[in-house]
């Protein structure tokens, strides 16, 4: 399974960003690799409109099977989202990787997105 | 440290006098974040001394280089917003009218076209008069407010907030429920929704209530004006009840709303004894 989070870090002990488009990092945790990557989303800083949709553009591209971030994706972020069949996990803002990790594996994270 | 921010999906229902009195009451525990930056009247009253300002840069207008421009006619076929002005054989940008898309430079074989990013705008970090800072911006004529300067605006509230050892940041978001208010959403731990009983008011709160439930945000909501008509306050009051949104407080219809405003003055200031339970009780309810 490949999960990603949005946080405010790059290691396990990064904070998890509740915002899901203008999150500073997305870091992509292969299961099978157990390999934990980062991917810079800076840059989203300079965005004016539409962060939502462009991070979700960088996810997509991720291909993750699960989604950990806080708020949970706007709407047009979610669009983008259920092309891939993406299981969106929130409430995990404020928590370290590693504890939103734990609460994913032990079901305590909320369903994410209009349809929870 | 603890994001609240206060939102009205319809505006004129009284949301920035209620987070001036609450800056008011609060002065010591907060950091004031005005995010509602296309109609920014916070500064009215809490006038701020700013000390540090900082140019603010957003968008792009298109530039067309006339040393490199072969007069193809290109850019002027294909933008939407006819931006592009022809003249004789030449070709300009005009400047309000574009959009910075940036479709012409894409177009443009001579790679005459810059896009240049636009300085829109001034962000402040201020001494606001009642002992609180405020972070705030200001816009150029014809710049919007975006996602971006909202966010821009709450790190640094939440900078400064640090460096000062404030527990609390209160956001004044903006009307509606478009890029800028799901900004000032993103990362709050609660919302305060202020409406008022027309039927507007009632349709607003009910959109922006779910923008904010989408983003799992607690909130709570204050019925301004509520007297003026029982009927759509009873309806607010059934629809608080069936979301579980909190109560915060009723206010009656009260021209000290635009007397404060018109003096420069928060409700406070005006009248403490009149308005101290009802901002105080607000306070005590969110913090």
């Amino acid at each position: 399974m490949k999960i990603a989070f949005t946080a405010s870090g790059t290691d396990w002990d990064a904070i998890i960003d509740p915002r899901f488009g203008r999150t500073d990092y997305i870091l992509l945790y292969d299961e099978e690799k157990d390999e934990l990557v980062s991917v810079d989303n800076r840059q989203i800083m300079q965005v004016a409109h539409g962060a939502g949709p462009q991070t979700a553009q960088k996810i997509f591209e991720l291909m993750p099977q699960v989604l950990i971030t806080g708020n949970g994706p706007g709407g047009n972020a979610e669009a983008i989202l259920r092309q891939i069949h993406l299981q969106i996990y929130a409430g995990a803002g404020g928590m370290t990787l590693r504890e939103a990790y734990n609460a994913y594996k032990n079901n305590q994270l909320p369903m994410g997105g209009k349809n929870a | 440290m603890k994001e609240i921010v206060v939102i009205s999906g319809k505006g004129g229902t009284g949301k920035t006098s209620l987070s001036a009195s609450l800056s008011y009451v609060a002065a010591n525990e907060v950091v004031m974040a005005d995010c509602d930056v296309d109609a920014a009247d916070l500064h009215l009253i809490l006038k701020p001394e700013n000390q540090y300002s900082e140019d603010f840069y957003s968008g792009f207008k298109a530039e067309i280089n006339p040393e490199y421009c072969q007069s193809c006619g290109a850019c002027f076929s294909v933008c939407r917003f006819e931006a592009i002005l022809r003249k004789d054989d030449r070709y300009e940008v005009k400047y309000l009218d574009c959009e910075g898309c940036g479709y012409c430079q894409h177009v443009c074989l001579a790679e005459a076209i810059n896009l240049r990013e636009q300085k829109v705008g001034l962000c402040h970090i201020a001494d606001a008069r009642f002992g609180c800072k405020l972070v705030h911006a200001e816009l150029g004529i014809g710049a919007d407010n975006s996602g971006k300067l909202v966010a821009k605006v709450k790190r640094d509230a939440n900078r400064v907030a640090k460096e000062n050892s404030k527990d609390y940041i209160l956001v004044d978001g903006s009307p509606g429920i478009g890029c800028p208010v799901i900004s000032s959403l993103s990362g709050a731990a609660y919302a305060v929704l202020v409406t008022e009983p027309s039927l507007s008011g009632l349709e607003d709160l009910k959109r922006v209530w779910e923008l904010s439930a989408r983003f799992r945000i607690a909130c709570g909501c204050v019925i301004n004006k509520a007297d003026v008509n029982p009927e759509i306050t009873a309806m607010i009051k059934d629809i608080l009840v069936e979301k579980d949104i909190e109560l915060l407080s009723e206010i009656p219809y009260d021209e000290d709303f635009p007397r404060a405003i018109t003096k420069g003055l928060c409700l406070m200031e005006l009248d403490q004894a009149k308005w101290e339970p009802y901002i105080k009780q607000i306070w005590e309810k969110i913090r």
